[in-house]
């Protein structure tokens, strides 16, 4: 998968770069609206993260003039502004998503992976784990064809460690994915340990879930061979 | 003290004032009235006695004795009479008094000049009179006269004073009410100065616009870099953020470091939230919110709670929402109304006690009031501290190290956006309660 990061703020960009490097992304820098533009006439990107604040233009505009080069390309919108206009312009403009400044890069890749399977059909619709079968569309987990139903916030946590298997996850990063900007660490780390908890009780009576590992005072963890 | 419009101050005062000078005038009018006419006798009595002594003069003293020994005349009905008789040559008089003298059989008050004058070497007494009567027969016409002249001058003279006074006020007036009566903060709208001619008024005006200017722009620059503010530290938190979490995913991190890495990434999602919550209450104070969703209460509540259930398990605590489904509210922002009630709720979790309870309740009166409560039976909130729990980082007593942090200044942000009052009431180690009082006018009853 080609990514082209449009962000100014070369740290940031680089930070991103270094992210998605790791999740076998290949990624372009552009720093400019107008350097933005000239990449996407020339190459075909299966992502495009937009900053909205460039320094030549808005990315509104290049994210007009860069449909016009790469249709089928996603675009997601970075943005430190986040005011409702500019989300719903953006999303108006055919953006496909919208996250705004500062986010989790687990959230962003999070994001990028709904969006490969709701755009390109990619990913396999069965992700295997241990002796179960994950089906994100469906939202269930199975057993030998047996479906085990999960709450929604247990999918929820479930499949964002798995999507991010072999990464340890912190409780923190864990609740903002579930609950955003409401997320507070005091409260809700308390929950995630419950939810795996009761995510390790429902599959447990299936097969081993020793898959799901805990890391003291830290969070944790899928792993995962493959 | 009685407070009373300026106005209506002058007006009470002129009209007292006038009244008051017309009773002055209606008591002392009588003996004036009398004065005057006694006055005008003893005058009218002087010249008569000139008359005769110039009649004396020319013609002699025998004129009018015509060779009796005294000489007598009274008109018809005895009003006035004049006397002229010899008298002892040592007898000298020149007064005027009231005595009695009868005058064929009449005994009457008059009021008498007497005057002694010389004429070849015989003393004579000249005696004028007129009665009293007849001075003080004008009087009651004269005064009742000079009454409706001074009412009718008075009744004039208030009108105008008046009218005038209305009119000087004016500009007072037009100044209190497009400057004061009606505005609220911030003074957006620009209303043009007062036209008069009334230096103090002018500079009043002018002095209260420019008051008015000066706070808006200081608002307006606090908002401003608020807004600026939050922007650029959005940018550096981000950086940080993703830093962190590449640093987190590397392999060459120890766990102690994995540690101090977490401790860092809180930090910053403090600073994080803090941000957010600045740059929130800006937008609101920039009107960045639009007002036209229809939000069903109850459902409402079960959203946020949706969000927030989690958390009572903590704790142990109960909650319980008795909002009915009858009531609509309109001309709101869903998402402002609902971070109103999570931060209400969410304190409510957050300050109270093991196996403690909270209740939503709603008060309905058609046509007259409706308010959500938010109640809990937490820590309280000492007296002392209950004016300052909206405002921004202010730091109370309690033990928690975070004091009430800007989660109750967004919810008067929202509530004042929305034209929306809240009260609180609390007793420490009791409970709060949190009251939302919405305009009439926002509140539907479902059909």
């Amino acid at each position: 998968m080609k990514v082209l990061i449009v962000e100014d703020e070369r740290t940031l960009a680089e930070e991103i770069e270094t992210f998605l490097k790791k999740a076998f992304y290949i990624c372009d820098l552009a720093r400019t609206a107008k350097d933005g533009v000239e990449k996407i006439a020339i190459n075909q990107y299966d992502f495009i993260l937009l900053d909205l604040g460039l320094p030549d233009n808005d990315g509104l505009v290049l994210l007009k003039e860069g449909k016009k080069y790469n249709a089928n390309a996603a675009f997601i919108i970075l943005t430190a502004r986040g005011n409702l206009e500019d989300r719903i312009k953006g999303l108006d403009l055919g953006a496909d998503d919208y996250l705004p400044k500062p986010f989790s890069l687990l959230e962003l890749q999070s994001r990028m992976q709904a969006i490969s399977r709701r755009k390109f059909g990619i990913n396999a619709q069965l992700i295997s784990i241990g002796e179960f079968n994950v089906d994100l569309q469906q939202r269930m987990v199975f057993h030998n064809d047996f479906g085990i139903e999960l709450s929604r916030k247990e999918f929820d946590l479930f499949s964002y460690l798995l999507l991010h298997k072999n990464r340890p996850l912190n409780r923190m990063q864990l609740s903002e994915h579930i609950w955003g900007n409401f997320a507070d660490d005091d409260y809700d780390s308390n929950y995630i340990d419950a939810t795996i908890k009761n995510i390790r009780k429902k599959l447990g009576t299936y097969g081993s879930v020793d898959w799901l590992e805990t890391i003291r005072g830290v969070g944790y963890k899928i792993k995962c061979a493959s | 003290m009685c407070i009373v419009k300026l106005l209506s101050k002058l007006t009470l005062f002129i009209t007292l004032s006038k009244l008051a000078i017309v009773v002055l005038f209606v008591t002392l009018l009588p003996s004036l009235v009398e004065r005057i006419a006694f006055q005008y006798t003893n005058y009218y009595l002087q010249e008569q006695k000139k008359k005769v002594l110039k009649v004396v003069a020319r013609n002699g003293v025998e004129f009018y004795l015509g060779g009796e020994q005294s000489y007598g005349s009274y008109t018809m009905l005895k009003e006035e009479y004049i006397a002229l008789e010899p008298a002892s040559a040592t007898k000298k008089l020149d007064t005027i008094g009231t005595a009695k003298r009868i005058v064929e059989q009449d005994t009457l008050t008059y009021r008498i000049l007497s005057y002694t004058f010389k004429y070849h070497n015989q003393n004579y007494l000249l005696e004028i009179g007129k009665t009293t009567a007849t001075i003080n027969q004008y009087n009651n016409a004269l005064q009742r006269v000079a009454l409706y002249v001074l009412i009718s001058l008075v009744i004039v003279t208030l009108l105008i004073d008046l009218s005038f006074t209305r009119y000087l006020l004016r500009p007072l007036g037009l100044i209190i009410k497009s400057k004061l009566h009606n505005r609220k903060f911030p003074f957006n709208e620009h209303i043009p100065p007062i036209k008069t001619s009334t230096k103090d008024f002018k500079y009043l005006d002018t002095s209260l616009i420019q008051l008015m200017d000066q706070i808006n722009d200081a608002f307006e620059k606090e908002r401003e870099f608020t807004a600026n503010a939050s922007h650029e530290l959005m940018t550096p938190i981000s950086i940080l953020q993703n830093k962190i979490e590449n640093l987190m995913l590397d392999q060459g991190v120890t766990d102690d470091m994995q540690h101090r890495l977490i401790e860092m990434m809180k930090t910053l999602n403090r600073l994080k939230k803090i941000v957010h919550s600045l740059l929130l209450i800006s937008r609101i104070e920039n009107e960045q919110f639009a007002k036209a969703d229809v939000i069903h209460p109850n459902v409402l509540i079960n959203e946020v709670m949706e969000e927030l259930e989690h958390r009572l398990a903590e704790k142990d605590l109960h909650f319980k929402s008795n909002i009915s489904s009858n009531v609509t509210l309109i001309n709101l922002n869903h998402d402002l109304l609902f971070q109103l009630f999570y931060n209400l709720i969410n304190n409510s979790i957050r300050y109270n006690k093991p196996q403690g309870s909270i209740s939503v309740d709603e008060l309905y009166i058609p046509n007259e009031l409706y308010i959500i409560m938010v109640k809990d039976t937490g820590f309280g909130i000492p007296d002392a501290d209950l004016d300052l729990i909206f405002n921004r980082f202010k730091k109370s007593n309690r033990s928690e190290s975070e004091g009430y942090g800007l989660g109750l200044s967004i919810v008067k942000s929202i509530a004042h956006y929305h034209n929306l009052t809240i009260s609180v009431e609390s007793k420490v180690n009791q409970g709060t309660t949190f009251s939302i009082h919405f305009p009439i006018d926002m509140v539907k009853l479902k059909g």
